[in-house]
């Protein structure tokens, strides 16, 4: 699949786009790769794009004085950029850093902005995409109030596996809001669960 | 039943035109009789449960007038996610746009009147109002920013802040909103609540008299 094929079947799971559409939106973006440890969007930047991840890890934090704090993280198939900034044109808090070599696609506010001018079902793809966002959004504000610290751990195991592999432990904890200490005992209890299961 | 303008009152309406034209300042008073046409006023008694954990949420609402607590349920404690006064959008997002059931409870502190929308209504208007896309993103948009701002406050904030900054923009809410659910909206422990408002009030008697003089 090219860098494209990902994002066909990302937006497919929520509207069809119609292939003319599709190479529309091929046009008005771009494909873009970063390095590991680059900082894709700085804290105090205006946020100019979204970003279609093809293929890499995305850290999204902010720095609480000379802290950081992992508020996101992003791999592939999904969409990201430091969405309120992008919306309201005003200094990012955040920063995005590359975890790990990015290809991402790339689409500028204004070529989105006059795609929704253009006509009704753009708009309708404006709407659609800005859902996903504010669902991501509240699941993760579901997940941190309404979970003990090792419920968020367990469903964060459950449901992306394949990122705790990829995520130095610091950044993971930060992000689950554990302390690292409970982190690596967690962490400890689960394999030796799986040890057991395993053996059984 | 249709609803039109004239079903609410003048200062509801002007409520009304006054949220939407916050995220798109061309909604002029004729949309908002053309939106009204989809909506319905639902009043509430005070301690109305608008929506309970498990349920699906069908409504996206506006609030005309009273007060709505939305939270959620644990550990057997109460999380007090948003205090919805008059303007503000309401809901269970996530059951809502997704039609699972919510996680979410939404329960009335006063007696309450909402501008509601119901998701099927919400579809028709989508399709049929002429600005109804655009109008659903902006909308959305103006969520997306106002809780990723709290988000964004409540993490990097100190308790201290948080509450000092909650109070200069709410001044009415101490008055209206029982001292826990504040506490738990700001994610103060009640004890701190009770001696941050304290602190509060020892000040503005210093700033008050330093002012006569």
């Amino acid at each position: 699949m090219d860098n494209y094929g990902a994002l066909q079947e990302f937006l497919g799971r929520f509207l069809p786009l119609s292939g003319e559409d599709f190479a529309i939106l091929k046009k008005k973006s771009a494909v873009v790769h970063i390095r590991k440890k680059d900082i894709i969007t700085d804290a105090g930047d205006i946020e100019l794009y979204l970003y279609f991840v093809v293929k890499g890890l995305i850290r999204e934090y902010f720095y609480k004085g000379s802290q950081q704090v992992t508020t996101d993280l992003i791999s592939e198939g999904t969409i990201t950029g430091s969405v309120t900034s992008f919306f309201t044109g005003a200094p990012s808090h955040y920063c995005l850093q590359a975890m790990e070599p990015c290809s991402l696609v790339a689409i500028h506010k204004g070529a989105l902005e006059e795609l929704y001018r253009s006509n009704r079902s753009w708009e309708k793809f404006g709407r659609i995409i800005t859902t996903h966002f504010l669902l991501q959004q509240e699941k993760q504000i579901l997940s941190s109030t309404r979970l003990s610290p090792r419920e968020r751990f367990l469903h964060f195991v459950a449901e992306y596996n394949h990122l705790v592999q990829r995520v130095p432990q610091k950044y993971l904890a930060s992000f689950l809001q554990i302390k690292p200490e409970t982190f690596s005992r967690m962490k400890h209890l689960l394999r030796k669960n799986h040890k057991k299961q395993t053996a059984a | 039943m249709k609803y039109s303008a004239s079903h609410i009152s003048v200062e509801m309406g002007q409520s009304a035109l006054r949220y939407f034209q916050g995220f798109m300042p061309e909604f002029s008073f004729t949309d908002l009789q053309a939106l009204l046409q989809y909506c319905q006023v639902r009043k509430f008694p005070r301690k109305a449960k608008l929506v309970e954990e498990g349920e699906v949420d069908d409504y996206l609402n506006i609030v005309l007038s009273g007060l709505v607590r939305k939270y959620v349920r644990s550990n057997n404690k109460d999380q007090t996610l948003q205090l919805a006064t008059e303007g503000h959008v309401v809901h269970s997002e996530l059951s809502f746009l997704t039609r699972q059931p919510s996680l979410a409870i939404l329960e009335t502190l006063e007696p309450t009147q909402l501008l509601s929308l119901r998701f099927d209504k919400m579809e028709e208007a989508l399709e049929h109002f002429p600005q109804g896309e655009r109008m659903g993103r902006l909308m959305l948009t103006a969520m997306y920013i106002k809780k990723d701002e709290r988000r964004y406050a409540r993490a990097s904030k100190t308790v201290r802040e948080l509450f000092l900054d909650y109070v200069a923009h709410h001044p009415h809410m101490l008055q209206r909103v029982p001292q826990k659910y504040l506490a738990s909206y700001l994610n103060i422990k009640p004890e701190t609540f009770s001696r941050l408002k304290h602190l509060g009030r020892k000040s503005q008697k210093i700033n008050g008299s330093s002012k006569r003089s």
